[in-house]
C-alpha cells in the first residue's frame, strides 16, 4: 500500500512523508524525542567516537526486531516467537562447539554457521507452519522449547570468550552486521518476492487467486526470519563475548514489542524492517535515558510497557483519523 | 391495503450530503421493492433503515406516528424491525457452529429458563420455523455449513423472524438460492405480508420485484427516482428510470 | 454431527493421550501411580487448568492472554503483602481479584475497541503490572499466605474419605461450571459466535467491545486465583511464580483442542490438555531428564500432538 503511494507519479514529497508516518505510526517522533533527551543528558555516550559501541549495545535487540518481521508481515497470524531462543542457539553453537571445542574461529566458518543454524530452523518454523499448517504461534511455540530446553543442555552455565574480530563487531565495526541484513531486505524489497510477501500478508485469499503461491511465500518468509535471528546471534555473541544460555530467549518478547511499536501490524501486510528497527531503537532509548536517571529496573519496565500500549493506542487512533479524512475528501 | 396503517416513517431522509431529501410510509401488509444500478442508493436506504448507517439529513420512525426514531441497530430490532444481511458467508452465518445456535443466537435470551438456556425451548422454537420455512435439515445439531444455500438462507431468515418484528428488511435474500428455495421463500414472503407484516426487499432482479412487491422504489444517484405502484410497474419503467431516462 | 463429534474427537484424542502417558509411566517408573505422585499430578493439573480458564475463553472469542503470568505474579505478591500487613484474608482475596478483573477489562476494552492485537496489548499492559508490582515491593515481596489456603492445596491434604486437598473437588465443580456455561448460557454462546464470525455478530445482537472487556477480565480473574493459590502451594511470595503459565495455559488450550482462530473448542478439551501436560512432565522428569531436556521434548510433543488434530485448513478451501 504504501509502496504504490510513494511510487506513483503524482506522488509530491509530503504524501512520501506521510506514507513513511503511516507505516511506522509514532515511531520516529519517539525516536527523535528519545535522541534528543539522550544526547542532551549524556552527551558523552552519543558522541560520534562513540556510536560503536553504542551501535553494539542496541544491535542485538534491532536484530532480533528486524528479525521477527518478515514472517508477521506474511499475515494470517504469522508469528515467530523463537527469534530470541535461535539467538541463544547460535551463541552457545558458535562459542562452545565451533570456537571452543573445534577451534575453528574464522569469520566465514563462524558467520556461515550461524546463518546455516538460522535458515535450517527457519525452515523448520516454516514447514510446521506453512506445509503442516500448526498454527505460527504453537508451532514456533515448540521450537522455542526445543530450543531453549537444547541450548541449556549442552550449556548449562555462560563460559568461554570470542576471537577478537567478533568482539570488534560489537564494538568500533558492530555497523556491519547490521547494514549487512539491510542491504540484504533492500536487496529482497526489489525482488517480485517481496510484492508477494505483501499481497499475501495483506489477502492471502486474493493473492491465491492471483496466483502467487501462498505456502512458498509464507514458508520463505519464515527462511528469512530464521536467517535474520542467526545474525542477531552474532550481535548478541558479540556483544557479550560468551556464551550465555540465558540472555537469548528475554530477546522474544521485547522484539515483537518493538516491531509493533514500529509499525508492524500483526495481521499482517503493513509495515517493514525500518519501522521495526526503529521501534527496537526506541526501546533501546528508553532504557538508555531511565538507566542514567538511576531509576530502578522496575520503573524501566513499567516505563517500557506504557510506551508500547500508549504507541500503539495512538497510532490506532491516528489510522481513524486518517480513514476519517480520506472519508470525507 | 392502502388504508392500512404505517409500520415505518421515513422523514426527509437523505442518503448523501446534497441528495434531495424524501418522505415515504410503509404500510402493514405491503412488500416494498428497492431497484437500482448497484451503488446507487438502494442499499444505503435498506441499511439505514436497519439503523446500521446513520442518514445524513432526516430520520427513520417507527410507532403509531413514527414517534421512535430509529438511532442504531440494536434499537430497530427493539423497536420491531428485523433485518437479512445481502452477503450470507461473510455476515449472516456463524460457520462453527450449529444449525440450531445459527437460529436461535440472536433471540437467545428467550430460551432462557432459570439462567440457563432450555434444549427444548430453543428446539420447540425452531421446529415451528423449520416447519413454516421448510428447512430441509435431517438433524438441527449439524454443523450449519453442512446445508445447501438455500437452506443456509431460510436458517437466517428464521432468525430474523424469530424476533417477531413488524417490519423485515430483505437484502437480496435470493442471491445464490436455487429456483425451489424462491418459490417457498416467495410465498412465505406473501404469507408474513398477510398477516400485516411489513417488507421492504431489495432485489437485483427486476423480474424478481415485479413478481413479489406492491411497490417498487427506483433509485438513481443516491436520490428516491420514483416510487412505481400496481400498473406502473414495468420493467421498462424501472430501467428507464434506473438508467435516469425519462419514461 | 461431524463437526460435533470432530470436536469431541479431539477431546477423547487428548484424554486418551494423557491416559496413555499414564500407563507408560506406571510401567516405566516405579512409584508413577504411587498415592503421593498423583495426589501430586491432580494438584499441579488442577492449578494449570484453572489458570487455563481464562485463555481458552479468550482463545474462543478469538484473541490471546499473555497477561496471565504477569496477573499470577500480581496476585501471589499482593495477597501476601496484604495479608502480611493485617487485612482479613476474605478481603484481600475480594480486592486482588477486582484489581485484576480492572486489568482484564482493560486488555478487552483496549483490543476491541481499537481493534488492536490482543497479543501486543495484553504483552504491555502485563509489563507494566509487574513492574508496577516490582516497584511496590522493592523487588522484595514479603508477607504469607494464612494457614487455611496453604491446606486448601497441600498435596497431603485430604477430603473425608477422599486422599485430595479440596482444590482438587473445587476443582472439578469450577470445570463443571465453566463446561455449563458456555453450552447453556447466552454469554457461552455468544462468544462462540463472536469467534466464529466477528463480522456477523453485531447483527445478532452481540456487542464485540462488551464481550471481549468482560472475557478478559474473567481471565483475569482466574489468574488472580490461580495466583493466590500457588501463594499457598508455595508459600511465600514470588513475583515470576507465573511465568511458568505464559506457555503452558496456550499449549494446554491447543492441545485441547481448540483452534487460535476462535469460535472452537472446550473447556473440557483444555482440562485434557492439562493432563496431558501434567503427565508428560512427571514422566520425563521421572525417567530422570534435566529440566532443560524436559522443556526441549515438551515442545516436540506439543508440535507432534497438535499437527495430529489441530492444522490450519490450507487457503484453497478458505476461498
Amino acid at each position: 500500500m504504501t509502496a504504490i503511494t510513494t511510487s506513483s507519479p503524482t506522488a509530491s514529497r509530503v504524501p512520501a512523508l506521510k506514507a513513511i508516518w503511516r507505516q511506522t505510526g509514532f515511531a520516529p517522533i519517539l525516536f527523535v524525542v528519545l535522541l534528543a533527551i539522550n544526547i542532551f543528558i549524556n552527551p558523552a555516550r552519543f558522541a560520534p567516537g562513540a556510536w560503536g559501541t553504542l551501535i553494539g549495545l542496541a544491535a542485538p535487540l534491532v536484530g532480533a526486531a528486524i528479525a521477527s518481521a518478515p514472517a508477521i508481515l506474511g499475515g494470517r497470524g504469522g508469528i515467530d516467537i523463537s527469534v530470541g531462543p535461535i539467538m541463544g542457539f547460535v551463541n552457545a553453537i558458535v562459542v562452545l562447539v565451533l570456537i571452543q571445542k573445534l577451534g575453528l574461529s574464522s569469520p566465514f566458518i563462524v558467520v556461515g554457521v550461524a546463518v546455516a543454524i538460522g535458515a535450517a530452523i527457519g525452515a523448520l518454523n516454516g514447514f510446521l507452519a506453512t506445509i503442516l499448517r500448526i498454527q505460527p504461534i504453537v508451532a514456533t511455540l515448540g521450537t522455542y522449547l526445543l530450543l531453549v530446553g537444547t541450548t541449556l543442555t549442552i550449556l548449562p552455565a555462560p563460559t568461554g570468550t570470542v576471537p577478537v574480530w567478533l568482539k570488534s563487531l560489537g564494538g568500533p565495526l558492530s555497523i556491519l552486521p547490521l547494514g549487512a541484513v539491510f542491504l540484504i531486505w533492500i536487496g529482497i524489497r526489489r525482488l517480485p518476492y517481496y510484492d508477494h510477501l505483501m499481497a499475501v500478508g495483506s489477502d492471502d485469499r486474493a493473492a491465491y487467486t492471483a496466483g502467487i503461491p501462498v505456502t512458498l511465500v509464507r514458508f520463505l518468509s519464515y527462511v528469512i526470519t530464521g536467517v535474520f535471528a542467526g545474525v542477531a546471534g552474532l550481535m548478541m555473541t558479540a556483544l557479550i563475548g560468551s556464551a550465555d544460555p540465558s540472555i537469548g530467549p528475554t530477546y522474544t518478547l521485547i522484539a515483537i514489542s518493538a516491531v509493533a511499536l514500529g509499525g508492524v501490524s500483526l495481521a499482517g501486510g503493513r509495515g517493514g524492517l525500518l519501522g521495526a528497527a526503529i521501534g527496537a531503537i526506541d526501546i533501546f532509548l528508553l532504557q538508555s535515558a531511565l538507566t542514567y536517571f538511576n531509576f530502578s529496573t522496575f520503573v524501566l519496565q513499567i516505563a517500557y510497557g506504557a510506551i508500547l500500549v500508549i504507541a500503539i493506542v495512538l497510532t490506532a487512533l491516528q489510522d481513524r483519523w486518517l480513514g476519517r479524512m480520506r472519508g470525507v475528501n | 391495503m392502502a388504508d392500512a396503517p404505517a409500520a415505518l416513517f421515513v422523514r426527509g431522509l437523505s442518503l448523501k450530503a446534497g441528495a434531495a431529501p424524501f418522505d415515504l410510509d410503509i404500510r402493514r401488509g405491503e412488500i416494498v421493492g428497492l431497484a437500482g444500478l448497484d451503488g446507487h442508493g438502494q442499499d444505503a436506504f435498506i441499511e439505514t433503515l436497519a439503523g446500521l448507517r446513520p442518514p445524513v439529513a432526516g430520520h427513520v420512525g417507527v410507532g403509531k406516528d413514527g414517534e421512535r426514531i430509529i438511532r442504531s441497530f440494536r434499537r430497530a430490532v427493539q423497536s420491531g424491525i428485523a433485518y437479512l444481511p445481502r452477503d450470507r458467508r461473510a455476515t449472516g452465518i456463524f460457520p462453527s457452529m450449529s444449525i440450531l445456535d445459527n437460529f436461535a443466537i440472536a433471540t437467545v435470551g428467550r430460551d432462557r429458563k432459570l439462567g440457563l438456556i432450555s434444549a427444548a425451548e430453543r428446539r420447540k422454537r425452531y421446529d415451528y420455523y423449520r416447519d413454516r420455512l421448510s428447512i430441509v435439515a435431517p438433524e438441527p445439531g449439524r454443523m450449519i455449513t453442512t446445508l445447501s444455500g438455500g437452506n443456509q438462507q431460510k436458517v437466517l431468515l428464521a432468525r430474523a423472524l424469530a424476533h417477531k418484528p413488524d417490519v423485515l428488511l430483505l437484502n437480496d435474500p435470493t442471491r445464490g438460492v436455487d429456483i425451489a428455495t424462491r418459490r417457498v421463500l416467495y410465498s412465505v414472503f406473501r404469507e408474513l405480508a398477510a398477516e400485516g407484516m411489513a417488507l421492504v426487499i431489495l432485489s437485483t432482479e427486476i423480474e424478481e420485484a415485479l413478481v413479489l412487491c406492491d411497490r417498487i422504489l427506483v433509485f438513481r444517484e443516491q436520490e428516491l427516482a420514483a416510487s412505481l405502484a400496481d400498473a406502473e410497474r414495468s420493467s421498462e419503467r424501472i430501467i428507464s428510470t434506473m438508467f435516469g431516462r425519462a419514461a | 454431527m461431524a463437526r460435533l463429534t470432530s470436536d469431541q474427537a479431539r477431546v477423547f484424542g487428548a484424554l486418551i493421550v494423557a491416559v496413555a502417558l499414564h500407563l507408560t509411566g506406571t510401567t516405566l517408573i516405579e512409584g508413577y501411580s504411587s498415592e503421593f505422585s498423583m495426589r501430586a499430578m491432580l494438584v499441579l493439573g488442577s492449578l494449570l487448568a484453572i489458570a487455563s480458564i481464562g485463555q481458552t475463553l479468550v482463545v474462543i472469542v478469538g484473541g490471546i492472554d499473555l497477561s496471565i503470568p504477569f496477573v499470577i505474579g500480581f496476585a501471589n505478591v499482593v495477597t501476601a503483602q496484604l495479608y502480611g500487613g493485617g487485612m482479613n484474608f476474605a478481603l484481600v482475596c475480594l480486592v486482588v481479584v477486582g484489581l485484576a478483573c480492572l486489568i482484564g477489562a482493560l486488555n478487552g476494552l483496549i483490543s476491541s475497541s481499537l481493534k488492536l492485537h490482543p497479543l501486543i496489548v495484553t504483552l504491555g499492559i502485563g509489563t507494566i503490572v509487574q513492574g508496577s508490582v516490582l516497584l511496590w515491593t522493592g523487588g522484595f515481596p514479603s508477607g504469607s499466605a494464612p494457614e487455611s489456603i496453604t491446606e486448601f492445596v497441600s498435596i497431603g491434604g485430604s477430603v473425608g474419605f477422599l486422599p485430595v486437598p479440596w482444590l482438587v473437588p473445587c476443582f472439578v465443580a469450577l470445570a463443571a461450571i465453566v463446561t455449563v456455561a458456555l453450552a447453556r448460557t447466552a454469554y457461552g454462546r455468544r462468544l462462540f459466535a463472536l469467534g466464529s464470525n466477528p463480522r456477523a455478530a453485531p447483527l445478532a445482537l452481540i456487542h464485540p467491545v462488551a464481550m471481549w472487556t468482560a472475557t478478559f477480565a474473567i481471565s483475569a480473574a482466574f489468574a488472580a486465583v490461580t495466583g493466590i493459590l500457588l501463594l499457598g502451594f508455595t508459600g511465600s511470595a514470588y513475583g515470576e511464580v507465573g511465568q511458568p503459565y505464559l506457555f503452558q495455559t496456550i499449549a494446554a488450550v491447543v492441545i485441547g483442542g481448540t483452534a487460535l482462530v476462535g469460535g472452537r473448542g472446550s473447556y473440557l478439551g483444555t482440562v485434557a490438555g492439562a493432563l496431558v501436560l501434567t503427565e508428560i512432565n512427571t514422566l520425563l522428569i521421572g525417567i530422570g531428564l534435566q529440566p532443560s531436556l524436559v522443556q526441549a521434548v515438551l515442545g516436540v510433543v506439543i508440535v507432534v500432538l497438535v499437527s495430529f488434530y489441530g492444522r490450519d485448513a490450507h487457503v484453497r478451501t478458505t476461498i
